[in-house]
């Protein structure tokens, strides 16, 4: 399996291919991730994830580095010009964005045993011309959690709960960049949230602008200043990924995971190999350990994403609730009709602008 | 008549240990919470514990941060007090406008904002295709700290008696022997003042850090930025705080004893004084 | 020594200053030629991207719809010359503390004054968010002493302009009371003496001969804390809230969290400008004699 010197799907690439062999690579890899997704063995590792567990069994877990980022536009920035990392973990939206920069290279699948048990579905939301620049592993939605202690029933209807100046304080949204724009569009009921025209792009600015006051704070860190504010009852009202629905629930909190009448975000992310990587085939293991079953299953059962390994059958999931209410079973959930899967934009650098803006007033 | 009557000197006594307090308040509270048996820094005090300060110190991520400062402050002060004597030497002999523009030259870091210079020096990296790296710190802090060698050794260089120099050169020695034997001893006062000034700017700055560590090896600054939002970590933060702390100001207590008693011994008590003076108004623009 | 040789030494003594402007050049000047150049577009660290002349950030900057940022910038320049007056104000009685009434221990004092200014910037701003948070010392005090409910916590303690103001005001304090003291030391008290001999009060004497004397130590510390505080940022980004961030902030979020450098590169350069500016019109007030020459040539 690591025979091969050189990999028959990149040949297009200019230099030839002579890699060294996994045991002369230095065995340090720099990886761009989200708080939380740590290989367990590593010291960072302090949420409760288990994959990872089968490379740092192999390699220990010391030689990975771990940068952060809070969201994808950040990562965007730090792939660019803070690099170069080895692996990088972003959403799927911004794949075409790390191809034309060069920051990635496509993997070689036939390195990684797991793969045949991913998702065709995911798996070719992960190519580019026919390559496989992203290796799919987690998706799931975004929405409002909210405590149905302290918010009306009759306010949680839609996106524009995060308007609402009664709970003024209480609400903190994330500092999402782009995230925060799709959201404002929906709220406004603009059909394509990512594809906004100007005169779009300025009125959800300008909304935006309007909601700013009633946040608490924008969190950046889910573990570091989300989680903590809402289970200190800080804040009532937070955008989040379905995670937090089961930590809070577990810290004892009521709340409950809005399903807006213009419908939740979803949202698919995965692997992406660094283009100048000395770690070709380390990088390889770490996202085999990640992406087989075991792994997977865990991590759903832990925060209830999905999983882009379909061989981990609901069955499996201990939520059983949960598991319908989200539809884990099905990762074609995140393109139905009546969510909005986070998709390229192609004026993002627009977007960002505007959101600096939104920071700025 | 003096000055200031009796209420006066009251109320200005009053206002300065006030104003004492203050000042050292936040000091006193991260000493009292380093050793305070609570996760949380909040009263009432839960009990004496030196927990935290074992804890902080198997931090491996927070003493390799540590030292890591430590080692780019030191690397700083030895490279900025060098190049802050070069420039001295080079600014005695000038005259007029070369000296005019050269001293411009040579301080305008203080007037350039530090986050200005950092995503300056950031693009630098960018455009010469060099990623971040501990070697690109080193040169940051140099180049900011460069200005405070030049304002403290260039005062204390101009003071020196040339006729000494002189003297060597006329007995036969070269240019640098004379440097090293009659100039440097006399000058090593201000060259530990500077050592110190760079030192203690470059461990505690943070913007260019920020932009131009590694992402696997955060200096001190950067490693409290992540951390201060975190409440596990601030215990750890704390504690390690507290020394550094400590430490800073046993330096400062031991730095300036030393260098007066040295001032003392080759200089005349009148003239330490002034040039204590002197040296206390360079920290003024050393925290930015 | 002859006096060919002596020119020929201070020609090569001279060139020592070669290598220090050879750093300078190249890591403060260059780096500002290229922030320039980001800020008009000929240069970008987006790979692929081209890049033609472009004065539309500027533009957006300057006139158009990037008002966000001329409002923060405006914010920034309301909050550095607030600190900036009431840091001036408290300091001077520090000054005239230590030269009129401590006399003889007035340089141990002074250096107690600067002492904690040799330790940690981030340690301190660090311990203010300890000591203002919502469960930090100042509202565990209250709820201790029961004047307020326990849990119930001042909100425009932390997180607010409050907090960074004074954060601000507590690192520039000692600083500025420094060239103050200077002048009022090198004052001549014979012009006091005269004053009192002709008659004149206390108050008199202060307000009519020590105050303007001092005036220039009081000017040069208003620009001590001044111009410093206008690129400021790290104090917002640890106990200020999201209203409460300075221009400085704004050029930090644009480097690291937003993948296009060219708008920041426009906000970095006007601060550049900025501060220059200022120094140019303050600048005048802060004399040092580096320009003198060697000893007995004032």
């Amino acid at each position: 399996m690591l025979g091969a010197c050189g990999s028959s799907s990149s040949s297009t690439t200019t230099t030839a291919i002579s890699r060294p062999s996994i045991s002369k690579e230095p065995g340090k890899l720099s990886i761009l991730e989200w708080g939380g997704y740590e290989a367990d063995g590593t010291k960072a590792q302090v949420d409760g994830l288990k994959a990872g567990k089968d490379y740092t069994a192999k390699f220990g877990g010391g030689g990975i580095t771990y940068t952060y980022i809070i969201n994808d536009d950040q990562a965007l920035e730090k792939a660019t010009s803070s690099g170069p990392f080895d692996i990088m973990h972003p959403c799927h939206e911004n794949l075409p964005d790390y191809v034309s920069r060069g920051l990635v290279q496509p993997w070689d699948t036939k390195l990684l045993s797991s793969f045949d048990q991913l998702n065709p579905f995911l798996v070719q939301k992960g190519q580019i011309d026919g390559k496989q620049y992203m290796i799919p592993w987690d998706w799931g939605y975004g929405s409002l959690l909210y405590r149905t202690d302290k918010i009306d029933a009759a306010d949680a209807t839609g996106w524009e709960l995060a308007w609402n100046p009664k709970y003024s304080g209480k609400i903190s949204l994330w500092n999402g960049g782009s995230t925060d724009f799709e959201i404002a569009a929906l709220k406004l009921g603009y059909p394509k949230m990512d594809q906004l025209t100007s005169s779009q792009l300025q009125n959800a600015k300008n909304t935006l602008q309007t909601q700013k006051p009633l946040n608490k704070f924008y969190w950046g860190s889910e573990y570091g200043q989300m989680q903590p504010a809402f289970k200190s009852g800080t804040i009532w009202i937070t955008y989040s990924w379905q995670d937090a629905l089961v930590s809070m629930r577990a810290a004892g909190l009521p709340v409950a995971y809005l399903d807006p009448s213009q419908g939740r975000l979803s949202w698919l992310c995965g692997f992406m190999l660094g283009a100048h990587t000395n770690e070709y085939y380390h990088a390889h293991d770490y996202v085999e350990s990640f992406i087989n079953h075991d792994a997977c299953a865990q991590m759903t059962n832990l925060f209830y994403y999905g999983t882009s390994n379909d061989t981990v059958k609901p069955s499996e999931i201990q939520n059983k609730t949960l598991v319908t209410a989200l539809d884990l079973g099905n990762p074609r959930a995140i393109a139905a009709s009546d969510v909005h899967l986070q998709s390229w934009s192609p004026n993002r650098s627009q977007v960002d602008l505007a959101w600096q803006e939104v920071l700025a007033s | 008549m003096k000055l200031v009557g009796r209420f006066g000197t009251l109320s200005l006594n009053l206002y300065f240990w006030l104003f004492v307090a203050f000042l050292f308040a936040p000091l006193v509270v991260l000493v009292i919470f380093s050793m305070n048996n609570s996760m949380t820094p909040t009263l009432p005090l839960s009990g004496f514990t030196t927990k935290w300060f074992h804890q902080a110190f198997s931090n491996g991520e927070l003493t390799g941060a540590v030292v890591r400062s430590a080692a780019i402050a030191l690397t700083t002060a030895v490279f900025a007090t060098a190049l802050g004597i070069m420039a001295s030497i080079g600014l005695m002999a000038l005259r007029g406008r070369a000296l005019t523009f050269a001293i411009a030259a040579l301080l305008l870091p203080l007037v350039v904002p530090y986050i200005s210079l950092a995503v300056g020096l950031l693009i630098l990296l960018q455009t010469f295709g060099a990623g971040p790296s501990l070697t690109a710190v080193v040169l940051g802090h140099a180049v900011i700290t460069l200005p405070f060698a030049i304002l403290v050794l260039l005062p204390r260089l101009r003071s020196l008696d040339p006729a000494m120099n002189e003297a060597a050169l006329d007995l036969g020695a070269s240019a640098f022997g004379a440097f090293r034997l009659i100039t440097l001893p006399l000058i090593v006062p201000a060259l530990v003042s500077s050592g110190i000034i760079c030192f203690v700017t470059s461990f505690d700055e943070f913007a260019i850090a920020s932009f131009l560590a590694p992402s696997g090896q955060p200096t001190y600054p950067i490693f409290l930025y992540a951390s201060a939002r975190t409440p596990a970590l601030l215990p750890d933060v704390i504690a390690i705080g507290a020394i550094v702390i400590a430490a800073s100001l046993l330096l400062v207590v031991i730095a300036e004893a030393g260098r007066r008693w040295a001032e003392r011994r080759l200089v005349g008590a009148g003239a330490a004084v002034q040039s204590a003076l002197a040296e206390a108004s360079v920290p003024l623009i050393a925290h930015r | 020594m002859p006096r060919e040789r002596r020119r020929w030494l201070r020609f090569g003594r001279g060139a020592f200053v070669l290598p220090p402007l050879l750093l300078i050049v190249v890591l403060v000047l260059v780096p500002i030629v290229f922030i320039a150049l980001y800020s008009v577009g000929l240069r970008t660290n987006i790979p692929g991207q081209p890049t033609p002349f472009s004065l539309a950030d500027w533009k957006d900057f300057l006139f158009g719809g990037g008002g966000a940022f001329r409002g923060r910038f405006v914010y920034s320049m309301e909050i550095t010359l607030f600190v900036s007056v009431v840091t001036t104000l408290a300091a001077y009685p520090l000054a005239y503390f230590l030269s009129f009434v401590a006399r003889r221990h007035r340089y141990a004092l002074l250096l107690l004054l600067l002492a904690p200014f040799f330790t940690s910037y981030l340690l301190r701003v660090i311990a203010w968010q300890i000591i203002l948070n919502n469960n930090g010392v100042v509202n565990s005090v209250l709820w201790s002493l029961h004047l307020r409910p326990r849990g119930n916590a001042v909100s425009w303690l932390i997180y607010s302009n409050f907090s960074v103001a004074l954060v601000l005001f507590y690192t520039w304090v000692p600083f500025v009371a420094l060239p103050i003291f200077v002048v009022l030391e090198n004052m001549d008290h014979r012009l006091t003496e005269a004053a009192s001999d002709l008659g004149a009060s206390r108050t008199a004497t202060f307000m009519k001969v020590t105050l303007p004397l001092s005036l220039p130590g009081v000017v040069a510390g208003f620009v001590f804390v001044l111009i410093p505080t206008t690129g400021e940022f790290i104090a917002p980004l640890f106990v200020g809230g999201p209203n409460n961030q300075l221009f400085g902030n704004s050029i930090q979020a644009f480097f690291s969290d937003s993948p296009d450098w060219n708008y920041g590169s426009v906000l970095a350069l006007t601060l550049i400008v900025v501060v220059l500016l200022l120094m140019l019109v303050f600048g005048r007030f802060l004399s040092t004699d580096l320009r003198a020459g060697p000893r007995g040539n004032p």
